[in-house]
């Protein structure tokens, strides 16, 4: 089968359609600004020398998103043996104030643990189905169902009353 | 309202907000994406990243003090020897030397070695493949020497006969390109010592064949049945249709037909360079 190598405008244009969504996904998995823009830069360097394997543009989304999320966990392990407790905070109300009150639901989404915020991520976010969660975070689909529900359990808890 | 349709309810609440109040997004980003997309280049495929990476974190790279690349091809008659004696070496085709690229500038490192054949007039062929091929790379990796300044990058050719029995003659080219992570990603040069002819994916089946239908489905199949077995597995099978008419492979040990793909090609980076060995039963029927 003939293939024709998207070429660098075609791919350029794609990445920056999808820039947000990169974004959102690698602050969700690595929490840190800073972190998160250089796995956005490195998947893009990624994906652009394998772009050979993507077969067909409009599946390029989940498609750059799975890259990402791999250099994302890459950077993850290196990097983090335990988690920073500050971080998290820095997502919860501060204390003695209603916890519900004035929470975006960036913040509660980034209060969530490790595990969930992908997931919800691209599911709230960026409207990927079930199956796509899967394949773009390597997991079944039923265990992105799981995470969706837990999820969404803690949500409503964070957001209820607001 | 039942369960489900409670959640449904709150989910659409929560796309709706999500869509309303966005994520915050660190000033100057979308300029840095556009100055990584412009710094991609078409022949150097994912060797900007480092230096972009410095880029971004510290503003710009520093000019490297001047090296002097050193790419000698170097003759290397005793390991070719050595390497002769092995048994599975046949007497039709072997390797009678092996040409080295070395370059270490401190920030830049390359090591590359590849045997060069003698016994027949396809082994001359493949040497002249295998040179192409690992010029070019060779060539890369110096273009973005000069690019990148004091980036840090790396590249490693190394080399292996995978098959060498009464049939077929098959040289395997590794080669690993570093930086940020490293690159992996393969081509097999082979030799049908029937004909004594180098041979390709599409040399082994009859014309009217549709063999890369039938090995397609094959990979794909097994592809999905790794995937339902074990969750940590993530190829791209939404976006696999068919292997390349000149797919790498090779014959393993036991005769079977192995496919070989390149890291990142189809599955996720973790799971490095995916292979499949193809039952006889899948292809035999189409084979020359």
């Amino acid at each position: 089968m003939e293939q024709t190598r998207m070429d660098k405008e075609t791919f350029c244009a794609q990445v920056i359609r999808h820039q947000e969504a990169m974004f959102r996904a690698a602050k969700a998995i690595l929490k840190q600004d800073e972190d998160a823009e250089d796995a956005v830069q490195e998947a893009i360097c990624a994906a652009f020398a394998a772009r050979d394997g993507l077969r067909d543009v409009g599946k390029f989304k989940p498609w750059i998103l799975r890259i990402l999320t791999n250099k994302c966990y890459d950077a993850y392990r290196k990097k983090r043996p335990s988690v920073d407790l500050e971080e998290v905070q820095d997502y919860l109300p501060a204390a003695g104030t209603d916890p519900t009150d004035r929470l975006t639901l960036w913040q509660a989404v980034m209060s969530l643990s490790d595990d969930l915020r992908a997931a919800v991520t691209l599911y709230y976010y960026d409207g990927l189905s079930v199956r796509e969660i899967g394949t773009v975070l390597g997991i079944s689909e039923a265990a992105v169902k799981t995470r969706l529900s837990r999820g969404r359990e803690r949500l409503r808890q964070l957001l209820r009353e607001e | 309202m039942k369960r489900n349709e409670i959640d449904e309810q709150f989910d659409q609440e929560l796309r709706k907000r999500a869509e309303r109040e966005g994520t915050p997004i660190p000033e100057g980003y979308a300029g840095r994406v556009f100055q990584t997309c412009a710094g991609l280049e078409e022949s150097s495929m994912k060797n900007q990243q480092r230096t972009k990476k410095n880029a971004w974190r510290w503003g710009g790279a520093v000019a490297a003090a001047l090296a002097v690349l050193v790419a000698v091809p170097n003759v290397s008659p005793t390991a070719a020897a050595a390497m002769s004696e092995i048994p599975v070496l046949g007497s039709l085709v072997e390797i009678v030397t092996f040409r080295e690229y070395s370059y270490n500038d401190g920030h830049n490192i390359a090591d590359v070695e590849v045997p060069e054949l003698s016994g027949s007039q396809a082994a001359d062929e493949i040497n002249d493949q295998v040179q192409a091929y690992t010029d070019q790379l060779i060539a890369q990796f110096q273009a973005d020497c000069e690019a990148t300044g004091e980036g840090y990058q790396g590249l490693d050719i190394t080399s292996s006969v995978v098959t060498d029995n009464d049939k077929w003659f098959t040289l395997r080219i590794d080669a690993t390109k570093t930086q940020a992570s490293g690159y992996e990603f393969s081509r097999f040069y082979h030799i049908d010592k029937a004909t004594g002819e180098t041979a390709t994916l599409s040399d082994l089946f009859a014309d009217d064949a549709n063999y890369v239908e039938a090995l397609s489905a094959e990979v794909l199949r097994q592809m999905e049945e790794q995937m339902a077995q074990d969750e940590s597995k993530a190829y791209f099978t939404d976006q696999f249709t068919a292997i390349d008419p000149e797919q790498n492979f090779y014959w393993n040990t036991d005769g079977d037909l192995v496919l070989v793909f390149d890291e990142y090609s189809i599955a996720a980076g973790y799971m490095g360079m995916p292979e499949f060995v193809i039952p006889a039963s899948v292809y035999e029927g189409l084979l020359k």
